[in-house]
């Protein structure tokens, strides 16, 4: 009982606005995780994609899948951005680089994010009650793991360098 | 077995030691940190993509180039551009927050265009005459007015009287201001800033200004006296005469008179550029060049003429459109009222009925900056023709009403696309260089293609001529100066202006900052010295009126030493003249 | 190891605010409400005016910028605050305040002898559509916690990215400028790493007239002021520059 009910007491379930594998695009188109979550040049990072990158390659439907038509007709055809729940949102008071975390630090996406490539649906986002944060984000609540790693590699910050 | 109340208390005391074991309890405390520092009802920025995009501002003749860093569209910050040879990247206080004006509470949200163009329709149908007032002169819009107004019967074009001239700074050694605000709201500050170390300034004004703390010598002359100091210059006034009238010792004025003659080239400035300003220059060879304004088209020069408004006949005027929709010299409403007819129908286009809104019978909302298409006319110190466009970069957050589009509308005129127009002309001209500051590079007109040069100036870019620096056909200046009013037992004070004020176009932001900081005089606030405040029997910071022959005020009076006495410093500027303060 | 600071050149500012304004738009700081005053208000720099104390016509004027002056040696705030909210980073010398740890209790504020530190009286809102233009780099503040100068961070963050993005740990002076020293028209600010001879701002520090404000307390402050003329100097002993500028 307190398995399976207790995590619906403290967490809150989002449902993603579209059913999208991973394992499909990975397998058939080839894509890398850094085809479709980019850097900018600014070193900023883009996140979850646009409606352009899916439509690049999503303008007519490639597949036969019900979960594809339903994109197409209801996102891709009316050009209307999919309000994408983000896994890993942290408060506004929080800064979080991945250019100094992947090209400085050397961390490959799966370290944190999990094996969320070879995955064949999207999780409903479990969001805490009080807190905000979700289950399925490497740190999972405030920034004790955060600093725990930090520690680990003798990467003592100051704390401005992750707030803002 | 029986439950009791103990095996109750045991439990939850189990309980309680249990919990703590677990995670629970923990999670619970760091949750509610989180929570707590996630407060609800504080706007989270918006996320996206960062851009660049140019303009330039709009709030005055200056038209400093802007890099806007916006977040997709939405620009969140304006700074300079530092390859802008004349606005060298400095900004204002008014322009850093300029993108907030969109979003100013105290905006017009009204727009009775209908109901005004019906009533200018009925004015004029009887053969009325129409006027525009256009308080910045100079621009592409300017030229629109002018020729929808020479397709009327009657039409008349209104500006306040432009200098045919431009203060070329960079080239003076010695410069004299008669209490002109040079380093403070004067020309392009960048430009000012620039040439600051080039220039001995000699600040001549009766009150402590920002300009007089920086200049490198600070003439405290009496006030009203810069004609005697004028008048000695020009040979007309002999040195003791002066010396007297100003009250500056002789030795200084006359080493004054030796540093414009010999530690050339000079420059003297007034706040209204004056003849006698104009004529001192002439003497001395100040450096005032021709005032250069970029090409426009051949069908345009048969244009009406730009009239003064003394020039109009009382009562004759039964249309008047006032564009106040961007910042610009304000003429009095008392020099305005006597040239409308009965029943004249004055349109203002303003963001706010704070101004001639007050007397107009229908207000429309204009656009405010960055959402507005306009170009900026030249600076007082644009020694360089240049063209440059405010580039829209949000849409209109609100009603808008745009003047040129009222006026030409009632001529039959279609300036649609009069700034295209004027950028031909610019182009077909072939002189100049297109100066654009995505790439920092500058590129002869001669080698682009109009489109690309039309491109370009929307992009932000900015039209400069190679400077000619023409000498000046010396003329008339301005007729501005008011007489030197007699001393007046009911008006025992000269009224100074300190500096100008500070809004109301300005981002609450600024005002709000300027008002904690006490950093500018408000408008509301009058400086004494501690003599008159005796006499007037006024404390520091307390109530009192300052009676003018404009009207009585209700101010806050602060006292300080470094006032002289006889003197009333104000940042209003109409109110110059003399007055007298009484405690409230 | 970097040490931040800045050189002020009190016989350039004219005091025109640009300075303000631009601390303000960058670090999100509310357009509201109407009633806040000099004590109440935020102004993470504040734009004071000053006097040589004569009368007319021997009185002189000068406009001094204070804001944190980061000090570098037993820093008050740090020392009295009770969450550990404001700490000194080893790396760059910025004394950084946490907003979001701080409980409100204002000892920093009396512990700092510059009255550098402003308190979140009310909740920050902005006129309608305002919320707009807020600067994605730094988080607004909700009411009951300090907040002051942090030597614009937000932009020290994007420095760092665009040096990550290229490879290179050290980020590119020229791409952190905080928004102050960008906005000065007059070029009275100036802002650079004090440890590196190079930079203007080392060498400015290391002049006869410059100046630390209450450089006898022994805080170590990393913003030089300098001027020419000796009364404005002695703005460093004075218990606080200025009166509230109330004389207008």
């Amino acid at each position: 009982m307190g398995w399976i009910g207790f995590p619906h007491v403290i967490y809150k379930s989002r449902p993603q606005p579209v059913d999208f594998s991973h394992k499909i695009h990975a397998d058939k188109a080839g894509t890398k995780c850094e085809d479709c979550h980019s850097f900018r040049d600014d070193g900023t990072y883009a996140g979850a994609p646009t409606l352009d990158k899916c439509s690049s390659c999503h303008a007519a439907a490639m597949g036969d899948s019900a979960a594809e038509k339903n994109f197409i007709d209801r996102y891709v055809t009316p050009g209307k951005e999919p309000q994408w729940v983000s896994y890993a949102r942290q408060p506004e008071n929080v800064f979080f680089s991945h250019a100094t975390h992947v090209k400085l630090g050397g961390l490959k996406c799966e370290q944190c994010h999990g094996a969320v490539g070879s995955s064949a649906t999207l999780r409903p986002v479990e969001e805490d009650r009080v807190g905000g944060y979700s289950r399925d984000v490497w740190a999972r609540g405030t920034m004790d793991d955060c600093v725990a790693c930090h520690r680990q590699r003798h990467q003592e910050n100051s704390c401005l360098d992750c707030h803002k | 077995m029986t439950t009791t109340r103990r095996n109750l208390f045991q439990f939850l005391g189990g309980g309680a030691v249990g919990a703590l074991i677990t995670p629970a309890p923990w999670r619970l405390i760091t949750d509610t940190a989180i929570w707590s520092e996630n407060w609800p009802g504080i706007p989270k920025p918006a996320r996206g993509e960062i851009r660049t995009r140019f303009t330039h501002c709009s709030l005055c003749t200056a038209g400093c180039a802007m890099r806007a860093r916006c977040v997709g569209q939405q620009p969140v910050s304006l700074a300079g551009v530092k390859t802008h040879p004349v606005s060298r990247g400095a900004l204002c206080p008014w322009g850093i927050a300029a993108h907030h004006l969109p979003y100013h509470p105290r905006r017009l949200r009204q727009n009775p265009w209908q109901e005004a163009a019906a009533a200018v329709s009925a004015a004029l149908s009887g053969g009325g005459r129409m006027a525009v007032l256009d308080l910045r002169p100079g621009r592409t819009a300017s030229w629109s007015y002018r020729r929808a107004l020479a397709a009327l019967p009657k039409g008349v074009y209104l500006a306040p009287q432009q200098p045919g001239f431009a203060v070329d700074l960079a080239s003076a050694r010695t410069v004299l201001s008669f209490g002109a605000p040079l380093l403070d709201r004067w020309g392009t500050p960048g430009n000012v800033f620039a040439a600051r170390r080039n220039f001995r300034l000699i600040q001549a004004e009766p009150v402590e200004t920002r300009t007089a703390a920086l200049a490198d010598e600070w003439l405290a002359i009496r006030p009203g006296s810069e004609s005697a100091l004028a008048a000695w210059l020009a040979g007309e006034l002999p040195l003791l005469e002066a010396a007297a009238r100003t009250g500056i010792e002789e030795g200084r004025i006359a080493a004054l008179g030796k540093a414009l003659s010999e530690n050339g080239p000079a420059l003297i400035l007034d706040r209204d550029l004056t003849s006698s300003a104009m004529a001192l220059n002439k003497r001395f060879k100040g450096t005032l060049v021709a005032r250069r304004e970029a090409p426009v088209p051949e069908s345009w020069k048969k244009a009406a003429p730009v009239s003064d408004i003394a020039a109009v006949p009382d009562r004759s005027l039964n249309v008047l459109v006032i564009d106040e929709s961007v910042p610009g010299e304000y003429i009095p409403w008392p020099a305005i009222e006597p040239k409308l007819a009965g029943n004249a129908v004055v349109v203002a286009f303003a963001w706010t009925r704070e101004g001639y809104g007050r007397h107009a019978r229908y207000t429309l909302p204009a656009a405010l900056f960055p959402e507005a298409l306009d170009d900026i006319p030249g600076a007082i110190d644009s020694v360089a023709a240049t063209f440059r466009l405010s580039t829209p970069l949000v849409a209109a957050n609100g009603p808008v009403a745009d003047p040129v589009a009222f006026v030409t509308k009632l001529a039959g005129l279609d300036a649609g696309n009069a700034l295209r127009e004027r950028a031909d002309a610019i182009h077909k001209a072939g002189r100049g260089s297109l100066i654009t500051y995505a790439d920092s590079k500058s590129t002869a007109v001669k080698d682009l293609k109009a489109e690309d040069f039309w491109k370009g100036l929307n992009e932000g870019g900015c039209w400069m001529e190679d400077a000619v620096r023409t000498p000046l056909p010396y003329g008339r200046g301005s007729d501005k100066s008011s007489p030197i009013a007699e001393p007046d037992a009911s008006m025992p004070l000269e009224i100074v202006v300190a500096e100008s004020p500070v809004g109301p176009l300005c981002s609450p932001l600024l005002s709000k900052l300027y008002r904690e900081s006490n950093l500018r005089q408000p408008v509301s606030r009058i400086v004494l010295s501690p003599f008159d405040a005796q006499a007037a029997h006024i404390k520091d910071g307390g109530a009192a009126v300052l009676e003018t022959g404009r009207g009585r005020f209700a101010v806050l009076a602060a006292v300080d030493p470094g006032v002289p006495p006889g003197v009333v410093q104000v940042a209003i500027p109409i109110l110059a003249g003399r007055g007298k303060v009484v405690a409230a | 190891m970097k040490r931040y600071g800045m050189s002020i050149d009190l016989d350039r500012c004219n005091g025109c605010g640009a300075c303000m304004v631009a601390c303000a738009v960058e670090n999100n700081i509310p357009a509201t409400p109407e009633n806040s005053n000099d004590r109440k208000g935020i102004t993470w720099i504040r734009v004071y005016k000053i006097d040589n104390k004569e009368q007319f016509p021997d009185r002189r004027s000068a406009f001094v910028p204070v804001l944190c002056q980061q000090c570098g040696h037993e820093t008050p705030c740090v020392h009295v605050c009770p969450q550990q909210a404001v700490d000194v980073d080893p790396a760059t010398g910025i004394v950084g305040q946490m907003p979001e740890r701080c409980l409100g209790c204002r000892y920093c504020m009396a512990a700092c002898p510059y009255h550098a530190r402003y308190f979140n009286w009310w909740d920050p809102k902005w006129p309608a559509g305002m919320e707009k233009a807020l600067n994605p780099d730094v988080a607004p503040r909700m009411r009951g916690v300090v907040e002051k100068c942090n030597f614009c961070h937000g932009r020290w963050h994007a420095a760092k990215e665009r040096a990550a993005i290229a490879g290179k740990r050290e980020i590119d002076p020229a791409d952190y400028v905080p928004a102050c020293v960008e906005a000065c028209p007059t070029g009275a600010l100036r802002f650079g790493d004090l440890n590196d001879p190079a930079v203007e701002v080392a060498r400015d520090a290391k002049t006869p007239e410059s100046f630390r404000l209450l450089e006898k307390l022994g805080t170590e402050p990393k913003i030089y002021y300098r001027s020419e003329r000796e009364w404005v100097r002695e703005i460093a002993n004075a218990p606080r520059p200025g009166k509230e500028n109330v004389r207008g």
